[in-house]
């Protein structure tokens, strides 16, 4: 495994677009065994942009499976972040990779 | 054996009644094998339709393959109303099908999931419409979507359990793939459920197929042990139960 800091990557949360947040969509139950794991990690690797950079929303699929029908979201823990979604506890790196993969989405926009 | 008789659920196909002590058990998994083209949506769809017509138990239809709209369409030229079931609050159409546009793409499975959030849904729905019938068409797509086999065999066991203990008899549809001789893509599938119902579209001469259908399998029933001639008409599948190929 690699050092997962991410000062390694070449990301820059001052400039014009820092305004738009990254948003992570974690779907989770209460009776799902992997989602506490999958939280703490996905938490872990938040606290390295910075609270201002990305915005966390956790969905509890029991009080809202609305939202899980709409991106149809079958296994728990679910990550969604930007237009790509991965299942299970993911390792540290492939959460940065999506982040910054979101952030460089979120540019190609303005 | 005694004359104890087990509570039935009329299946809706005219035919396949009769060669299974009145219908599949109530409550249980049975699973509906097929390859491509044979009829098994066609199949699930009669069951639930027949169900909330005919047998005042609603139903829900889990879709990961086919949009709605399409199954609705389809259906409607075996004058299948879905959408005036679904208005009436008869039946749910759970739309999971991976035909959304708007759908993030799934990148990785790690070896630590579960499908809860599947089994969540399909219990929100059958609580929607108090369903006493559902479908889910097809397992198999969900070998397509998570990578990790292994995860989904044991999950695939929780959620027949799930839905049956619920009350609910559940139909799994599978797709057989074309070169196998097994009953879907996980190989479990058999083991899944407590009876097995298979059809066939089979080539029998260079211009002409026949359509097929076997119970292979139904605990708690004395069934036919034949392979019985099947058609799709207008109404959708009839079975032939006097038209018996001798195993």
């Amino acid at each position: 495994m690699g050092n997962f800091n991410v000062s390694n990557y070449d990301i820059h949360t001052d400039d014009e677009n820092s305004e738009e947040k990254i948003k992570i969509l974690f779907f989770k139950s209460d009776h799902c065994a992997f989602c506490p794991a999958a939280l703490e990690r996905v938490r872990r690797t938040i606290q390295q942009f910075g609270e201002d950079a990305i915005e966390l929303e956790i969905i509890d699929v029991e009080k809202d499976p609305d939202m899980a029908q709409k991106y149809g979201v079958l296994a728990l823990p679910t990550i969604i972040i930007g237009d790509k979604s991965v299942a299970g506890v993911p390792d540290t790196e492939k959460l940065l990779s999506m982040i910054l993969t979101a952030r460089l989405t979120y540019g190609d926009d303005y | 054996m005694t004359e104890y008789k087990i509570e039935r659920v009329k299946s809706g196909i005219p035919g396949l009644d009769e060669l299974m002590e009145g219908g599949f058990t109530k409550g249980d998994a049975i699973l509906i094998a097929g390859k491509a083209g044979t009829g098994k949506s066609i199949f699930g769809c009669q069951f639930l339709y027949a169900g909330a017509t005919k047998y005042n138990e609603h139903g829900v239809l889990v879709t990961l393959e086919e949009p709605p709209e399409k199954i609705k369409r389809n259906m409607m030229r075996f004058n299948m109303d879905l959408e005036k079931l679904e208005k009436e609050g008869k039946l749910v159409i759970l739309n999971l099908s991976p035909l959304k546009s708007d759908l993030p793409i799934q990148i990785a499975d790690y070896p630590s999931f579960d499908l809860s959030g599947l089994r969540i849904l399909i219990a929100n729905a059958i609580k929607k419409v108090n369903a006493k019938r559902v479908v889910i068409d097809s397992i198999s797509l969900l070998a397509y979507r998570y990578q990790n086999k292994a995860i989904l065999r044991a999950e695939l066991f929780k959620l027949a359990a799930a839905i049956t203990e619920m009350g609910c008899t559940l139909l799994l549809i599978s797709e057989v793939p074309e070169d196998s001789s097994s009953f879907g893509v996980f190989d479990v599938e058999r083991y899944l459920a407590s009876g097995v119902v298979v059809l066939y579209n089979e080539k029998v001469s260079e211009t002409n197929r026949t359509r097929l259908i076997e119970i292979l399998k139904m605990r708690g029933s004395n069934h036919s042990l034949r392979i019985h001639s099947m058609r799709i008409t207008n109404e959708g599948i009839h079975v032939f139960p006097a038209q018996a190929i001798v195993k």
